[in-house]
This record gives structure tokens, C-alpha cells and sequence, in this order.
């Protein structure tokens, strides 16, 4: 979901084949044991996979969606996973429809090195039912050559600022967009005001009419990298990778408050062998696997040895890396109730349907 | 013969269950409210109300403007490759036909990703540009880029009905209208253009089909604000998850579809019975 490149999905592509080659070939694990997890693209170093299937002497399914959305849809017309790895108000939802399991934090001993100002987030303060994989921000990635330091104290402003105009990438997502334009105007991104979310929606298609903005997808990753606009909206761990392969670049969160994620594992009710399912969920925080992951797709791991050797090591100079967590002004996003759900819908399909 | 009959059956259930079945549901969802669990359906007209709005109505005025204009190109570039092709000899003809197949091999994904790499702002196109000298261009996300990429996906499906009428064509028909005067245009004009109409007729509607109902290209090269009918259909159903309204654009797509379907079929017939 927040991490492509073509190479990347290609390569994916193929290690996917030769996955399922040697799946069918029967290469022989001689225990039934299935794990079935649910994560987003590009979201895993696909070693840890293997290494888990051998050390745990089981076979892990392993499918990915493209949206917190599409995972919802999937799971709703039947299908079934143990764990899965979604976005902290999709958790939101998934406990109040009462589709998860408890966490049993004493089978997962590695939880000692995780970072606390990832755990007890609004979407669940207690941390019953999810353990967090990654975490970060969202913000402006900019080309230092293009964009003008100064323009920046505007904040989110600068996203309808014309100097830029046709040289920007909005990211094709409701929420985010929403969040956007909530946060310019100095409401929660977490509203149900309707005339506060009107409101967002004027300024939101006043920017499309006049930036003539690019709603882009995971696309932005290969763009930004080859420099074809001068700012993105992407996800922190996003710019780190963006901005490890393109020194021109910077990113920054703006002042008036940005969305602070945190992407957790969680166990579906569907799950009949949790001892494992717990396994997997420990094996990833290990502090050696942690940062094999970390360092591979580019996000915030929540283990502190984890990510302070990948800050050290990978990502040194990226300031992206780190997204503070402590800010006032920045928000977790929280569940909707289906009456404002379908408000925002409705608004964000008409701003793009326009044109 | 008639024992044969029973065989039938299993057929029939077959279509009914992933045909019939899933098109029911489909049009129960657009009649009805209350989100898609179907546990406390409401019956309404609202889905379709909304469709009215000018908004929605421009997604489906724009959608036809895109599919027409490239069923249009694909008809005067297929053709021409028909055409072409049915000159050579036998043997050439069967290789020939097979390079026009050989992308549809490739997942449309992929061939759509290659275009992205050739269009894209420091792609390979404008950086030959750029060496040669020339300002570079600003491709993507363009109406251009969604209808190259409709093109050169939905050619084969012009190309080989077109080519099937064409070959089968009795060439002394040809020596006949020459034998009785006919200049070469006059010969094309009513003679192999004339018999090749079916092939045209089924071309062109198979590449309307695929082009009107599309989301992957307009998606992928027309970035996320170019709002086609299917990328409608297609976001409410996955990233929004109102598969009510959902279902009642793809109601209307599917009428207005049928409804072009007949009028074309209808061109076809009169063309007969003018012989």
C-alpha cells in the first residue's frame, strides 16, 4: 500500500512465482501448520517469510492488498485470515465489529523493546488487540532546487500556492486528502461537523481547480524519485525511501498538524491456531528481524534498537525517518460512523469526478 | 436428438449460478439500500436519482467521448493492418497474426506499466528529446496517454474480426468489379469494405465494450482524477464501499451498452437486406 517501485513490484512478481513453483513442487515441510497473513504491498522483506516458515516449521500464506479499504471488502465477502496488518482506525473498526482477538502480550517477549509513544493510541488505548509493525507521519516531500524554503511556513497552504501550480502530487486517498485540507483550516481531521467537512471540500476543489494537482497512487514513489513535480503528499516512510534514492528532495510535516499512523498486527476471530499466529507477531519484532524489515521497505519500526540502528546505519541524514510522535497538533485517525463515512465519500468521489 | 436435450441441463445451472445469479444481485443492490450485507434492504430509487446529478452525468458524457474517439482509431489503424496483412501469402499472413496477438499474451498491467516508463516526465521519450535538443513534453496524465494506452490494448480485438471477414473474401469479386470498371477506390468502397462489415461491426463493438468499462489504464495513465465510468463503479465498491450505488451505475452501463449493441446490430441487418 505505501511502498512500490516497478522493479520492485516485478522482482515481487517473480519471487512470488517461484514461491508457489516451489509450493507446488512440495519441497516438503512435513507439518501442516498454515499461517494466513494479510499485509499491504510492498510491506514485508519477504526473507523474514522464509526464515519464519523454517524456524516455526509451517507454511505462511501471504497476500497483500492496496488499501485498508480493499482488505475491509475482502474480509467482509467471506475471506479469511489470521493475522493481519492494517492501519489504526481500520482497527478501530474491526474491534467494534468485534471481528478480533485479544492479544496475549506474555507470548510476545520481544514487545519489552517496543517504543511506548507507539503504544496506547486513540484506536486502541490499552493495546488489547494490536501490536504496532510500523508507524509515521504524513507530509509535504519537497525538490529543495523548486520549491522556495520560505514558501514552507505557509504549511499546507503551500499546496495552493500557484507558483506550483502543475507541480504537484495530491495522494489519491479520501482520508489523507480530507485530513489535508481539515488541518489548513484548523479543524480535527477527525470532524463530523458538517460544515466544517464542507468547508474542507471548497478548499480541496478550489485546489484542484487551480493547482490542477496529479491524485497520484503508489506511482509517486517512481515520480518523485525521477523528479517529475517539485511536491508530493506521501508517508514518512515513503519520503525515507524516496529521499534515500534522491538527495534533491526534503520532507517536512507541516505546523498546523499532520496524521500520525500506526500500522499494527491484529488476530482475526478467524484464527484457530493462535500459539502461532503469536509467534509470527513476536518473530517480527525481534530486534535483528525488525530491522532487516525496517531496512528494507523503509518505515518506522516501533522497536527502539530496531530503528536506532537503522537511523544510524541506513537512513542516517534522513530526517523523515523519525517522525516525531509527541506533537500537539498532530492527530490519530479515529473510526467514522457510516453517516459521515458516506458524507466524505460521497464529497471525495465528486472532486474527483470533476474535471 | 431429443435424448440430447437433458444434457443441456447442467449447462443451464452452470450459467445460472455465475451468469444469471450475480447479475440478479446486482440489480437487487441498485434498488435497495442499507449496505451490503443484505440483512436490512430497503427498497429505493435513490441510487439512481444520484446518478443525475451533473456530475455524474459529465463521468459518463466523458467516458463515451473517450471510448468512441478510441474505437475510432482503433478502426482506421486496424483496418489498415488487416488489410495489409490479408496481402501477403498464407504462410506470412499466419505470422503476422500472431505478432498482432503476441501482446495480448502480456497482462495489461504490465504493458501499461511499459507505457508509464516510455511517457513519464524523465522517461525514455523526453530524455531522447532532451538529448536531441527539444523541449520535453508533458505526457502523462493526459488525455493522450489514457487513449494510446486504450489503443494499443484493444487493437488485436479490431484486427482479427476484420482480418476473419476480410480472408475469407472470394478475391475473384475483386477481378469482377475491375473486369466491369470499377476504379479502385469504387472496388474497395463497394466491394471489400462492403463485405468486410460484419468484422468491422464485431471489431468495433468489442473494442467499445472493453473501452467504456475500463479502470486500469485511465487509472494508471490518467492519474486518480481522471474519473471514467468504471473507475466510478470501481471505487465505490473497493476503496468506498457503496456497492449499492455500485450497482446502479453498472446498471446503466450495461443498458446503455445493450442499448448500443442493437443499434449496431440493426446497421448490420440492413446492410443485408440492402444486397
Amino acid at each position: 500500500m505505501k511502498k512500490t517501485s516497478i522493479m520492485k513490484k516485478i522482482t515481487g512478481a517473480v519471487m512470488v512465482m517461484t514461491l508457489s513453483m516451489s509450493l507446488l513442487t512440495g519441497c516438503g515441510s512435513k507439518s501442516d501448520k498454515t499461517l494466513k497473513v494479510y499485509n499491504a504491498g510492498e510491506y514485508i522483506d519477504t526473507d523474514l517469510i522464509h526464515d519464519f516458515e523454517k524456524e516455526f516449521d509451517c507454511k505462511v500464506v501471504y497476500e497483500t492488498f492496496d488499501s485498508n479499504e480493499s482488505m475491509y471488502t475482502k474480509v467482509q465477502s467471506g475471506e479469511k485470515y489470521d493475522v493481519i496488518i492494517p492501519s489504526d482506525y481500520m482497527i478501530e473498526r474491526l474491534i467494534r465489529e468485534d471481528k478480533l482477538q485479544k492479544i496475549d502480550w506474555s507470548l510476545i517477549p520481544n514487545a519489552d523493546g517496543l517504543d511506548e509513544n507507539v503504544l496506547g493510541l486513540a484506536c486502541d488505548p490499552d493495546n488489547e488487540y494490536s501490536v504496532p509493525y510500523f508507524y509515521g507521519n504524513v507530509g509535504i516531500l519537497y525538490d529543495k532546487t523548486v520549491v522556495d524554503e520560505a514558501d514552507l511556513k505557509d504549511g499546507w497552504e503551500i499546496l495552493r500556492n500557484e507558483k506550483y501550480k502543475g507541480m504537484l502530487y495530491m495522494y489519491d486517498s479520501e482520508r489523507d486528502s480530507f485530513m489535508i485540507a481539515l488541518k489548513a483550516l484548523g479543524y480535527s481531521m477527525n470532524t463530523t461537523d458538517k460544515k466544517e467537512i464542507d468547508e474542507a471540500y471548497e478548499w480541496l476543489a478550489n485546489q484542484r481547480d487551480t493547482m490542477e494537482p496529479v491524485y497520484a497512487g503508489d506511482d509517486v514513489i517512481d515520480n518523485m524519485i525521477s523528479g517529475n513535480k517539485a511536491m508530493a503528499i506521501v508517508y514518512s516512510g515513503d519520503a525515507t525511501y524516496i529521499m534515500s534514492e534522491n538527495e534533491n528532495l526534503a520532507f517536512f510535516a507541516p505546523e498546523e498538524g499532520t496524521n500520525i499512523w500506526n500500522d499494527a498486527m491484529i488476530i482475526t476471530k478467524d484464527c484457530t491456531d493462535t500459539k502461532l499466529a503469536h509467534e509470527f507477531i513476536n518473530f517480527m519484532l525481534e530486534p535483528d528481524n525488525a530491522y532487516a524489515n525496517t531496512a528494507e521497505v523503509g518505515y518506522t519500526s516501533p522497536i527502539i534498537e530496531a530503528r536506532e540502528k537503522a537511523a544510524a546505519d541506513d537512513y542516517a541524514d534522513i530526517d523523515a525517518y523519525i517522525p516525531d510522535m509527541t506533537r500537539a497538533n498532530d492527530e490519530v485517525f479515529r473510526y467514522q460512523d457510516s453517516e459521515t463515512k458516506a458524507y466524505f465519500a460521497e464529497l471525495w468521489t465528486k472532486i474527483k469526478a470533476a474535471n | 436428438m431429443k435424448h440430447f436435450r437433458k444434457m443441456i441441463w447442467p449447462y443451464i445451472i452452470w450459467a445460472g449460478v455465475i451468469v444469471v445469479l450475480p447479475l440478479l444481485m446486482i440489480i437487487l443492490y441498485s434498488v435497495t439500500k442499507g449496505g451490503n450485507e443484505l440483512l436490512n434492504i430497503q427498497f429505493t430509487f435513490d441510487n439512481f436519482k444520484r446518478m443525475t446529478e451533473p456530475i455524474y452525468v459529465d463521468v459518463f458524457v466523458k467516458s463515451f467521448k473517450l471510448g468512441i474517439i478510441s474505437v475510432i482509431i482503433c478502426l482506421l489503424v486496424g483496418y489498415t493492418l488487416a488489410y495489409l496483412i490479408t496481402s501477403f501469402s498464407e504462410k506470412v499472413q499466419s505470422v503476422l497474426i500472431l505478432v498482432v496477438t503476441i501482446p495480448m499474451w502480456i497482462n495489461t498491467l504490465l504493458r501499461t506499466y511499459a507505457w508509464i516508463s516510455l511517457l513519464s516526465d524523465n522517461g525514455l521519450i523526453n530524455t531522447v528529446l532532451v538529448k536531441l535538443g527539444f523541449e520535453p513534453i508533458n505526457m502523462m496524465y493526459t488525455d493522450f496517454a489514457v487513449v494510446l494506452g486504450l489503443v494499443s490494448d484493444l487493437l488485436p480485438f479490431m484486427v482479427i474480426p476484420i482480418y476473419t471477414s476480410l480472408s475469407k473474401m472470394d478475391h475473384s469479386l475483386i477481378e469482377a468489379a475491375h473486369d466491369l470498371g470499377a476504379n479502385k477506390f469504387k472496388t474497395f468502397w463497394r466491394v471489400t469494405f462492403k463485405l468486410s462489415i460484419p468484422g468491422v461491426l464485431n471489431g468495433v463493438i468489442m473494442t467499445f465494450l472493453l473501452s467504456i468499462s475500463t479502470f486500469v489504464i485511465p487509472k494508471l495513465l490518467g492519474g486518480g482524477q481522471y474519473t471514467l465510468i468504471g473507475n466510478l463503479i470501481e471505487n465505490q465498491f473497493i476503496s468506498i464501499g457503496d456497492w449499492n450505488f455500485g450497482s446502479a451505475i453498472s446498471v446503466i452501463l450495461a443498458f446503455i451498452i445493450l442499448m448500443s449493441i442493437t443499434f449496431m446490430k440493426k446497421i448490420d441487418k440492413d446492410e443485408i437486406e440492402e444486397e
